[in-house]
């Protein structure tokens, strides 16, 4: 009998309005665990090589894990994967809320979308049974209001919805996914595929929960991390979002700032965690914000996420559309040297009204603003708006015209690598994008082993990807117990970009790579400063399911699995170490603060790229895997 | 400015109190009253190191710290007048 999942996973033909339920055994499980390397497997079995991302030949997958819906912190959470319209490569993006708890609950692991609806339409999921339903009356509405109407006609107010938004309908190239009008599977541009199948929303009710193999010990586990919240490591993530980190950012030279050409911004402290925290979060005028102006996850105690409201001034803000991320107040904010809080909660606010990803929004506009700056975008070229450093007010217009396509914001929908290419005069050396895709708020020329995982990982920039550098450096705290249990005893110098920085990259990779396949949220589960380490994952693992046998080798192998699977989707595409680029930019030194000077080497980066390709088993010329490689990961059936 | 005399075993080191400018980040913030924002002055004891000033924080959780903006996880590391010492939690992704 199978515990934590069902067994279960629902196949949509939106072209003919068919169905199929297909039921996996326990091997196919095991191999996968669910989320991305469930969802690749269907790409890569299902997709003809070289589809056009926006046409019916792309599959959309939304898959779950076997612990998605477990009653503990962090595991509500989905992947959404297609081949990216963005980079051309695949397409992988992760999220939470309760929309992923829900579909669980409404009978299924996974749904998997192929072809192309005739009309506008949404899925309606409910208690194992499903239903495509007309949505020409809320294509082009905004997510909270489509959300609002879904719920109204079907007349169940606790109805979890995930959609796209006028954005996705647009075909913007970094358009996401949206749950609970402000959750986005915001990466890679999954929204503009589920547009391009004219499948506005995913809704889901049920009350079928997959059993619990000991929910003793489930409990346990659950307990002691409530227990323990308050001492860990992510109390400050939990007071004051992911975005109490730009002060640590700021003091390393971290905070991607004027395009990243600087890691320090003098505003930093204007969007900063504690900042939000007294005086936009809803309820910080009373004192109330740990109250209102924070909100959750399915099961989970964290309570990361942020409510912003703003009843004043030149941008009001409804709560309705949560409130931004340290990435978000990065990309709109320092990228940008825009130090206006409220305009950044506004740009946030569109974004999740639209259907955009905020990293990927930002970044392209802070293109557009160095691009400016530099002379070689004018006011002609950007429908008289100002695009000097700082200029909050432009900021929120170009967003908002990314959304609809609207004049210059139609050139900037495509991306900011398409763009610079359409504009020309040089704007290229402006970019900061790998394989297309935009970087986030972590600066590679410090935290150097982040410029090879830009590098090689098949969606492009991702900072989610492994562990960050510091937390084996000499001069980080050193967690010894869960290092120790990963394999390194030791530290690595500061900086450095040697062979056990890379074993270190390598293994961690892995591991963060098993938890998008284990739908875990990496501020919760982790290598290190996480509340609960890899030994707790396995526990998690083995209380849900029951297989007793689980151990951490087996997490490491469907981590590698799935990197492999990407790769392999990639080659497929044309993709090798050829496309693993870093952009020039990064090879240019900072300026200011403690990372003043840095920059990245070639040849340093070259080696280690070498030796990344080593340690992962592939064709060190290619960056491919090899056939023995697959053979081992129990993967031959991609190539035969 | 908040006093925060270090009382060490050593009597003899009494003479001469040390000045030093201190931030804290996130949740270490809350050590200090909320209108200071995290920042302030501290007088110290000659001889203080940075694990004094952690006890005398009661900061007991896991923390990286810069002294004028250079790294430091030396916590036996005297410090001197004038010092700039910020103080953050250990989270290193976002």
């Amino acid at each position: 009998m199978a515990h934590g999942y069902h067994g279960k996973i629902l196949h949509v033909n939106l072209t003919a309005g068919e169905f199929a339920v297909e039921e996996p055994g326990e091997d196919f499980y095991r191999k996968y665990l669910g989320g991305s390397a469930l969802a690749l497997y269907y790409l890569l079995k299902d997709m003809p090589p070289g589809a056009d991302p926006l046409e019916p030949e792309n599959i959309l997958v939304l898959a779950l894990s076997v612990v998605t819906g477990a009653s503990i912190s962090g595991q509500s959470r989905l992947t959404a994967a297609a081949k990216s319209p963005l980079t051309g490569a695949i397409g992988d993006s992760q999220g939470g809320g309760f929309f992923p708890a829900e579909l669980k609950n409404a009978g299924f692991d996974a749904v998997v979308v192929k072809g192309k609806s005739p009309k506008p339409v949404y899925l309606w999921i409910h208690d194992g049974e499903y239903e495509l339903r007309d949505a020409a009356h809320i294509w082009g509405s905004i997510t909270g209001v489509a959300e609002q109407t879904i719920r109204e006609e079907l007349g169940d107010k606790k109805i979890e919805v995930m959609q796209i938004g006028p954005a996705g309908e647009n075909a913007v190239r970094f358009a996401g996914i949206f749950s609970n009008s402000n959750r986005a599977n915001g990466r890679t541009g999954m929204g503009a595929v589920m547009g391009s199948k004219n499948l506005k929303a995913v809704a889901v009710r049920g009350k079928i929960r997959p059993s619990i193999a000991d929910k003793t010990r489930l409990s346990t586990l659950a307990k002691w991390g409530a227990a323990n919240l308050s001492d860990s490591d992510i109390a400050g993530l939990a007071k004051y979002g992911t975005n109490e980190t730009t002060g640590a950012n700021q003091n390393s030279g971290t905070l991607p700032t004027y395009n990243y050409n600087s890691g320090v911004f003098d505003g930093w402290e204007k969007i900063d965690g504690p900042t939000m925290y007294d005086t936009v979060l809803k309820g910080a005028a009373e004192g109330k914000q740990d109250r209102e102006g924070r909100d959750t996850c399915y099961a989970c105690t964290v309570r990361c996420k942020r409510v912003v409201e703003i009843q004043e001034g030149p941008y009001k803000v409804d709560p309705t559309y949560g409130g931004p991320e340290y990435e978000t107040t990065s990309t709109f904010g320092s990228y940008c040297a825009i130090d206006d809080l409220a305009a950044i909660c506004k740009a946030n606010e569109i974004c999740n009204q639209y259907g955009m990803d905020t990293i990927s929004c930002g970044a392209t506009i802070s293109w557009a603003y160095e691009a400016f700056n530099e002379g070689k975008l004018t006011p002609e070229d950007t429908d008289g708006l100002d695009l000097s450093w700082g200029n909050a007010e432009s900021m929120v217009k170009l967003t908002e015209k990314i959304a609809r396509r609207e004049g210059f914001g139609d050139l900037l929908a495509e991306g900011s690598e398409r763009a610079a290419k359409s504009i020309g005069r040089g704007t290229e050396a402006y970019l900061i994008t790998f394989k297309g895709q935009e970087a986030p708020a972590h600066m590679p020329r410090v935290k150097r082993s982040l410029a090879v995982i830009y590098a090689v990982n098949p969606f492009g920039a991702d900072h989610q990807s492994h562990e960050h550098d510091p937390v084996i450096e000499d001069d980080f705290e050193y967690y010894e117990e869960r290092l120790g249990a990963l394999g390194f005893n030791a530290r690595v110098e500061t900086h450095a970009l040697n062979r056990e920085k890379m074993r270190f990259t390598v293994a961690t990779q892995r591991l963060y790579s098993a938890m998008d396949s284990l739908n875990l949220c990496q501020f919760v589960y982790g290598s290190t400063w996480q509340l609960y380490g890899p030994d707790d994952i396995v526990e998690l693992v083995q209380a849900v399911t029951g297989w007793e046998d689980f151990s951490y080798a087996d997490i490491e192998k469907v981590g590698e699995r799935r990197i492999n699977m990407m790769r392999m989707f990639n080659a497929r595409e044309g993709f090798d170490r050829r496309q693993d680029l870093i952009p020039e930019k990064l090879f240019k030194p900072l300026k200011g603060g403690a990372s003043d000077g840095w920059k990245l080497d070639k040849d340093e980066v070259e080696g280690a790229l070498d030796t990344y390709f080593e340690l992962s088993g592939w064709d060190v010329k290619s960056g491919i895997p090899t056939p023995e490689k697959l053979e081992e990961l129990g993967l031959a059936w991609i190539v035969k | 400015m908040v006093n925060i005399t270090i009382t060490p075993e050593d009597q003899n080191r009494k003479e001469k109190i040390l000045e030093i400018h201190l931030q804290l980040f996130s949740i270490l913030r809350d050590k200090l009253p909320p209108e200071l924002k995290g920042q302030t002055k501290i007088q110290l004891v000659e001889g203080s190191t940075l694990k004094d000033l952690l006890i005398e924080l009661a900061i007991d959780r896991r923390v990286a710290i810069s002294v004028n903006d250079v790294q430091e996880r030396d916590h036996s590391r005297t410090l001197a007048d004038g010092d700039e010492v910020k103080i953050f939690t250990s989270v290193s992704g976002g």
